[in-house]
């Protein structure tokens, strides 16, 4: 175990840069044009700070949720570049000798880059959102303040969406990681072996899968109205429903995050995500099984 | 031509080991044992087999036949084998976008045997330092490194397949010498494959002369010593002699003769000439001539 977390680590220090200090310096940047937008009256401060305080809880909510949208469509992207190159980047640094040259099975190294994709790049990232929304939240508390109305009663209620917000975000990128584990673990085997060409192979094959059963099976009046179609477009999309949420966007209603995470929990498809961790082991056993027997050298 | 034998069990067993890419087979059913405590030269032309020798040891590679390491299947049980074997067969592999110290907290964690300890003991007096990201460090400092590392390492058996490739002179005399000082104890094997074979004469117990994926010499040094015979002569009369005695080689240089003997005794070379040892070098040359690429100096 303590090998495999060593594993999983190596791959944080490889990819720490796209998973970390890049966001980090994006939220860098972002927060010193916000304070220098500022400080040169571009937004005037007393203003949106009397704004702020028309509907407080729902400004808070509702930019939480538009900042925590935004890293949520990063995190997509990372992980996906990262399963089509992370997968083969030992061969590619020409350093695939040397790891094969210590005491871990090409299926426990294949795993542990999948593990580092479920567990600590999106931990990074997620990490990075909340310091992003944090200090949004700490700008609009200060223009509150800078109106005169800030109050630890709007701090406390503040604090409170963003615990709350904070788990909503974390169950529902947890959630989609298991829910997307197939896909990741397909262009990290495809990845393996073909390298960066596993970027427009990941477009491709499902395709290439449709268009065969069409062909061989028949079905409806295109290649796309097959069952392979119609099951990874499901498969495609998130299992989230915000119908829940409408009287929240409206602002009738405060957002219960507790309520909200039941409901999400107890309608997703957890069949669907038992199915995609069993196709995950397989792509990557397999890719495991690839990259044991191709030449290291 | 082995003359190899011990009593103890070998690290490794080899019994018709063969490999094809494709259609072509590069090895041709090896057959060798090597014993523990030994430091073996594995020589042999570019394309010769031995790279794939070494990774079918490695369980790098699939093969035909049967090879066992330490006793193990090396290409079914390769992460288990790892824990005994060290090897260095590109030293340009060590992951470049971690510092030195990374490396080390991260091997401490993998390798069962690796001693962040020692291999900073093995740093010392160099220039390298554990703040310092591998892609800076130049190919000697590298090729160091790795060296610290395997070193480091409580192995078995190392495997180095041209461990020195690119190295200047001096970086290759202190990598051999502190690979004997530091590290070459009783217990352990060493197999290394270089074509700088007067480099590591000196410090090789056995050689292993691959050619074509055949293996056509596989003898302790001391056996090479009193099997072959080198005969300088410039004598027209004693040349023709020397011929009658069937040398495997010969050739002029610098206006004599040279001749290499295989197995005739020296008492019967010694009034044609000035006798020695062939250096390792010249034998290699000697025995490793393939007549449908060399067919001038063949006989």
């Amino acid at each position: 175990m303590k090998a495999f977390a060593a594993l999983v680590h190596r791959e944080y220090i490889e990819h720490r840069g796209a998973f970390f200090i890049a966001p980090l310096i994006m939220v860098v940047l972002v927060f010193l044009l916000t304070i220098l937008a500022f400080s040169v009256d571009r937004i005037n401060t007393r203003f949106s700070g009397q704004m702020l305080t028309v509907m407080p809880t729902w400004v808070f909510e509702a930019g939480f949720a538009a900042l925590a949208a935004g890293w949520l469509a990063y995190l997509g992207f990372a992980l996906f570049f990262y399963c089509a190159d992370g997968f083969a980047a030992d061969k590619r640094n020409n350093a695939m000798l040397f790891w094969k040259s210590m005491p871990a099975s090409d299926l426990k190294i294949l795993l542990s880059k999948l593990a580092a994709a479920l567990t600590i790049l999106p931990g990074s990232i997620f990490a990075v959102a909340l310091i992003s929304i944090l200090l949004m939240f700490g700008v609009a508390y200060v223009t509150t303040m800078i109106a005169g109305l800030g109050s630890t009663t709007l701090l406390w209620s503040i604090l409170g969406i963003f615990a709350q917000m904070s788990l909503v975000l974390l169950v529902i990128i947890a959630c989609a990681l298991l829910w997307y584990l197939p896909y990741m673990a397909l262009v990290g085997a495809m990845g393996t072996a073909a390298g960066r060409w596993a970027i427009p192979l990941a477009l491709l094959l499902p395709s290439l899968l449709s268009v065969l059963e069409w062909v061989l099976m028949g079905g409806g009046i295109n290649p796309f109205s097959t069952h392979v179609w119609n099951y990874l477009h499901y498969r495609s999309q998130f299992p989230i429903a915000f119908d829940s949420l409408d009287r929240v966007w409206e602002g009738q209603q405060a957002f219960d995050a507790m309520a909200f995470l039941v409901d999400f929990l107890q309608k997703f498809d957890w069949v669907q995500v038992g199915i995609g961790a069993a196709f995950a082991f397989v792509a990557i056993y397999i890719a495991s099984e690839y990259r044991r027997r191709s030449a290291a050298n | 031509m082995t003359d190899t034998s011990s009593t103890i069990e070998p690290v490794v067993t080899a019994r018709g080991l063969k490999k094809k890419f494709g259609r072509k087979e590069i090895l041709h059913g090896l057959d060798f044992d090597i014993p523990a405590g030994r430091i073996y030269g594995l020589v042999g032309h570019n394309g010769a087999g031995k790279t794939t020798t070494l990774n079918a040891m490695l369980g790098l590679t699939s093969y035909e036949g049967t090879i066992r390491v330490l006793g193990e299947d090396p290409f079914a049980r390769r992460a288990k084998l790892m824990e005994n074997v060290a090897f260095i067969s590109d030293v340009a592999s060590l992951p470049r976008f971690l510092r030195v110290r990374e490396l080390f907290a991260l091997l401490s964690n993998i390798h069962p045997n690796f001693s962040t300890d020692k291999a900073r003991s093995f740093l010392e007096g160099t220039d390298i330092k554990p703040e310092m990201k591998i892609k800076t460090l130049s190919k000697g400092m590298i090729a160091q490194l790795h060296l610290a590392v395997v070193m480091a390492i409580d192995a078995k058996l190392l495997v180095l397949d041209e461990p020195t490739l690119g190295l200047d002179i001096t970086y290759r005399k202190r990598f051999y010498r502190r690979l004997l000082e530091d590290y070459m104890t009783e217990e352990r094997t060493l197999i290394i494959t270089t074509h700088q074979v007067d480099e590591i004469e000196f410090m090789l117990s056995d050689i292993m002369f691959i050619r074509d994926g055949d293996l056509i010499l596989h003898m302790q040094m001391e056996t090479v010593n009193e099997k072959f015979s080198q005969l300088v002569t410039n004598e027209p009369a004693m040349q023709s002699e020397a011929r009658a005695l069937n040398p495997v080689y010969e050739e002029t240089r610098f206006g004599q003769t040279v001749f290499i003997f295989d197995g005739v005794p020296r008492e019967k070379l010694e009034p044609l000439g000035k006798i020695s040892t062939p250096t390792l070098s010249d034998l290699f040359v000697a025995l490793m001539q393939r007549p449908t690429a060399n067919p001038e100096t063949a006989r």
